[in-house]
């Protein structure tokens, strides 16, 4: 039989026609629509079990209370705690996108020599040599924390030296220290009980101190009102966001701030509005004037408001002394609403040693801001998670990202009240990362353990037997059945919280006014920010918007 | 009984640091930007805009103002335009939801709507390799060529009301449905809740005198309030809610 | 005229033939779950007669799903028994502490929600409305996937035709929906999608 070619189209057709009656076009067409709906490359959240989990944030001092949701084992979200007596369940912007952190492009996972990829036996190799040839110094970033004693440990058994690199908040605090003799680290701001605010360029309501605490206190006392409970005075040469929302800005001249702060010392003795004895402001008004841009009879009225709604507490961005001396002035050093004096036990002073000449090798923990760069010749070996770019390291080693590290958190230096949080590893710390108290570890078998410190210092405040522990419930101390029971509420994300502080207790002495110095600019919103990079979502705030500045230290 | 969400903004709180816009892009798995995003062909389901008085020197004035969804409850424009049904206003709970598997991408949507409260996927959603651990298992991730917008949290709704049906209940817990924004605000200034409920603390707040709502005059009624005292502020939020990326200058 | 009829049907034929019998199973590629699961032998040995006996429902409405394996740790904390799945279970995944990777039959996709508390709790389904006397199975069934769309065939039905199926058989949208509108239940679109 001859097969023509009409036979081949009448059976053509009668295959069309056949496949219109089976599930095939229909099937197809509803299988290929829903392929176009999953591309293989959009990726799918993963399946697993949810939980909600409670810990401290490392990313900077403040160490606020995160509730962090886990799925699968990973954290997928992260909020603020209701209960946590410092925060009020605030964060900052960039701590809800923080849990993206760990998978940044720029996370370090091997350690770099001089660029080179090198291994943990040479880092250790190198850094035993060092301890062996000549003296090291190690510096902290963050004093107070378990890790640091070990640090601290190291310093003392190996010839080394411990230092510690002050955040702009704690240098504020330096000048109240260095005049009255109290380790800056028991000094903080009652800010609470102040009635008047005036910062002088310090980001009050972005991100200083605790972020939360004062935009809490600010939203209850002050946001809105004409006649405010808490009146904030902002004095800054650009509208920043907390001039923006003060109760008064008073933009001066780049720079004028110790100058203004002289001229209004000036008026206060001047006209009798203080009470303080005090060695004379060695500055004529007219002087303040020319320098700051505002007119003598501005800064009259300013002094003299400073005085109108007490008591009145001044905060400066830096550790600029003659800012400082107005707290004195005006009397706001020991007294409610001012520079307060934290009750006992403190466990975060620190007393760091003097520099002792030329060092052999320098270690930097990763709690050191990236940009701290040691001006020495020596060899340094520089703890980090993130890549920040140029470093002048010789050494990079790879540390714990967020939340993979078992970290004790001790008072932020802002803080008027002593205060003790852990932050346990949520995550399993991978492998390849150490952190610094590891390192130091494998070098010197002998040095204290972390998990122990931090179990002595749950030991020191249950014998204490002062101040409340903040969870669902608030605990006393008192009432806790034993130092473990307590150890565990605070590795579940409970914050403890000493007593309030006392007046009085200490006392500045200002021998002569203190010479202005040229404040430092700390005007960059993601300067406070410790990695040094940013979560990617935060570039929702400066790129998708016109919200905020590019900040300077953007990640590549 | 059916309820409608909304909110009261109070710009006297605002301080503009944009937590709510991060904690929002967390939460509703938005991508990152790719290098060359800007501020319009982001993705900012919720917007914090600036806005400035113009003025020189120690004249000038400030405030922010954040840009969300508005749950516009009557002629709601996107659903009025949308070809593909896959914006609707929900009967229950007053949120209009925008179902991205469902749209075409023709983004008529976007022009109609009065407050440019949409975004537009321009790009496929990529993370950094192994960032995708950190997605929300409540929110499927959208693909490029979809329009998208503020669902209200409905993945935290869900949530709720699965909790409330274990515990045998009909009602949500209303403790149990904030969304991203509101619970990340450290002013407290976007208080949420039920508008048809009167005792609500937002009935109150949207009634009072210094209440107001974006562009009332075309009587879209949205269900996101404003509140100041600060007339400046009042004029300038409603002048700046039909410019989608710049402060608006008077 | 006779021969085209002939041919025309010989190809109507094929075309059926094809549709109804070759493309189903070329559609669908078969796998093996990681080791072979009775449901029966548990309900019939151990007592484990409920549905949660091992699924459970948690107090804020999530569902478990699979149970995990330290729920299977519960008993097997030795081989129970000497069949070949008792010792993959215990060997490559008790041991190691490793979740079996099994293959859903019922998985939706990522922009389904779906909740078990709802269903269950609040509308009053029996477990069997939607999942079959599955718990009473004894033998492990063959996960097939559609090779396009990837879904497990439950999803679409066993039937290819979607006609004449068991009630329980298929999860499609259009099922959801039209149990939805028996019951009168009136949800939006994002009450089920995510």
């Amino acid at each position: 039989m001859k097969v023509s070619r009409r036979d081949l189209l009448v059976g053509g057709a009668g295959v069309t026609a056949g496949f219109l009656f089976t599930p095939v076009p229909w099937k197809l067409l509803g299988d290929v629509s829903i392929w176009t709906q999953n591309w293989p490359w959009i990726p799918q959240p993963a399946h697993g079990p949810v939980d909600t989990k409670q810990s401290a944030c490392t990313l900077c001092a403040a160490g606020c209370g995160i509730r962090v949701r886990m799925a699968a084992g990973w954290p997928v979200g992260i909020s603020g705690v209701k209960t946590n007596p410092m925060t009020k369940g605030t964060l900052c912007p960039l701590g809800f996108a923080a849990h993206q952190l760990n998978w940044h492009p720029q996370r370090l996972r091997e350690v770099r020599h001089r660029g080179r990829t090198a291994s943990w036996a040479d880092a250790q190799t190198a850094f035993e040599k060092a301890c062996t040839e000549g003296p090291v110094a190690i510096f902290d970033g963050r004093p107070g924390r378990a890790a640091s004693s070990v640090l601290q440990a190291f310093a003392a058994k190996h010839n080394g030296s411990y230092r510690v690199v002050p955040s702009p908040e704690t240098q504020a605090l330096t000048p109240y220290a260095d005049w009255s003799g109290v380790p800056v680290s028991a000094l903080g701001y009652d800010l609470e009980n102040a009635r008047t605010i005036v910062s002088f360029g310090a980001s009050l309501l972005d991100g200083w101190g605790t972020p939360g605490r004062f935009t809490h206190l600010w939203s209850e006392k002050a946001a809105g009102a004409t006649d405010p409970q808490l009146r904030l005075l902002q004095i800054e040469p650009t509208l920043s966001r907390s001039a923006a929302r003060a109760w008064r800005w008073i933009p001066i001249r780049e720079g004028s701030e110790g100058a203004l702060a002289t001229g209004l010392a000036r008026v206060l003795l001047e006209e009798r509005l203080v009470a303080t004895q005090s060695p004379m402001a060695p500055m004529t008004l007219e002087d303040a004037a020319a320098q700051t841009g505002l007119g003598t009879e501005a800064i009259r009225d300013l002094a003299r408001t400073l005085v109108e709604q007490r008591p009145t507490l001044v905060i400066a961005a830096d550790g600029n002394p003659a800012i400082a001396a107005l707290n004195h002035l005006l009397g706001a050093v020991g007294s409610p609403g001012g520079i307060a004096l934290k009750s006992k036990p403190n466990l975060s002073h620190v007393r760091p040693q003097p520099n002792i000449g030329p060092n052999r090798a320098v270690l930097l923990d990763s709690s050191v801001p990236w940009d701290f760069v040691p001006e020495t010749t020596a060899e340094v070996f520089r703890f980090a998670a993130w890549d920040g770019g140029s470093s002048k390291a010789d050494w990079l080693l790879p540390s714990p990202g967020f939340l993979e590290e078992l970290t004790d958190v001790p008072t932020a230096p802002t803080s008027a009240v002593d205060t003790y949080a852990v932050s346990v590893n949520l995550i399993q710390q991978s492998e390849e990362v150490k952190n610094t108290a590891q390192f130091l570890a494998k070098i010197d078998s002998t040095l204290p353990d972390v998990e122990k410190l931090i179990h002595s210092r749950c030991e020191e405040i249950f014998g204490a037997k002062l101040g409340m522990v903040f969870a669902e419930q608030q605990t006393p101390v008192t009432k806790f059945e034993s130092a473990q029971k307590l150890e565990e509420q605070l590795r579940q994300g409970a914050i403890w919280m000493g007593n309030p502080p006392k007046p009085g207790g200490f006392r500045c002495i200002l021998q002569e006014w203190p010479a202005r110095t040229a404040p430092s600019h700390t005007s960059d919103w993601a300067a406070a920010w410790l990695p040094p990079v940013l979560p990617p979502l935060a570039a929702k705030l400066y790129q998708e918007s016109n919200l905020r500045d590019v900040p300077a230290r953007r990640e590549v | 009984m059916s309820a409608r969400y909304g909110m009261v903004i109070d710009l006297d709180r605002c301080t503009g640091c944009g937590s709510c816009m991060v904690a929002c892009a967390a939460e509703n798995n938005v991508p990152p930007p790719v290098p060359r995003a800007t501020p319009r062909t982001g993705l900012t389901p919720m917007l914090v805009r600036k806005l400035s008085n113009g003025k020189d020197g120690a004249d000038l004035r400030e405030a922010f103002i954040p840009i969300t969804c508005m749950q516009c409850e009557h002629e709601t424009p996107c659903v009025s335009v949308c070809p593909q049904q896959a914006v609707e206003v929900d009967k229950s709970t007053g949120i209009v939801m925008q179902i991205p598997q469902r749209c075409l991408g023709c983004r008529y949507c976007m022009t109609a709507c009065p407050y440019h409260a949409r975004y537009f996927n321009w790009w496929d959603p990529q993370w950094p390799p192994g960032m995708e651990k950190s997605l929300n298992p409540g929110v499927s991730v959208r693909m490029r060529g979809v329009v998208e917008k503020c669902n209200l949290c409905h993945a935290r709704f869900h949530t709720a009301n699965e909790k409330a049906a274990a515990a045998g209940k009909t009602q949500i817990d209303p403790a149990d449905y904030v969304p991203a924004c509101v619970e990340a605000c450290p002013t407290g200034a976007i208080l949420f809740g039920d508008l048809a409920d009167a005792n609500d603390p937002v009935s109150t707040a949207a009634h009072s005198p210094d209440a107001f709502r974006l562009l009332a005059r075309i009587g879209t009624e949205p269900k996101i309030h404003y509140r100041t005292t600060q007339a400046w502020i009042r004029t300038l939020a409603d002048k700046n809610s039909d410019r989608p990326t710049e402060a608006q200058h008077v | 005229m006779r021969r085209y009829l002939l041919v025309f049907g010989f190809g109507f034929a094929l075309a059926l033939i094809v549709g109804w019998v070759a493309f189903p199973r070329a559609l669908y590629v078969s796998r093996q779950q990681p080791l072979d699961f009775y449901h029966k032998t548990h309900a019939e040995k151990s007592g484990l007669t409920q549905c949660d006996s091992c699924h459970v429902l948690g107090s804020d409405g999530t569902f478990s799903g699979i149970p995990r394996m330290e729920v299977c740790a519960g008993c097997h904390t030795d081989k129970l028994g000497t069949s070949q799945s008792e010792a993959v279970l215990v060997e490559s995944y008790l041991k190691p502490a490793r979740e079996t990777p099994w293959l859903v039959y019922s998985r939706q996709p990522a922009n389904v929600w779906f909740s078990h508390a709802i269903h269950t709790r609040r509308a009053g389904l029996a477990c069997t409305d939607c999942h079959g006397n599955y718990g009473e199975s004894d033998e492990t069934r063959v996960y097939q996937q559609n090779r396009i769309s990837s879904y497990s065939r439950d999803i679409w039905g066993h039937s290819i035709s979607r006609l004449r199926r068991a009630p329980h058989d298929g999860m499609k949208m259009t099922d959801c929906e039209s149990c939805h509108r028996r019951h009168k239940v009136e949800v939006g679109c994002l009450g089920c999608h995510q």
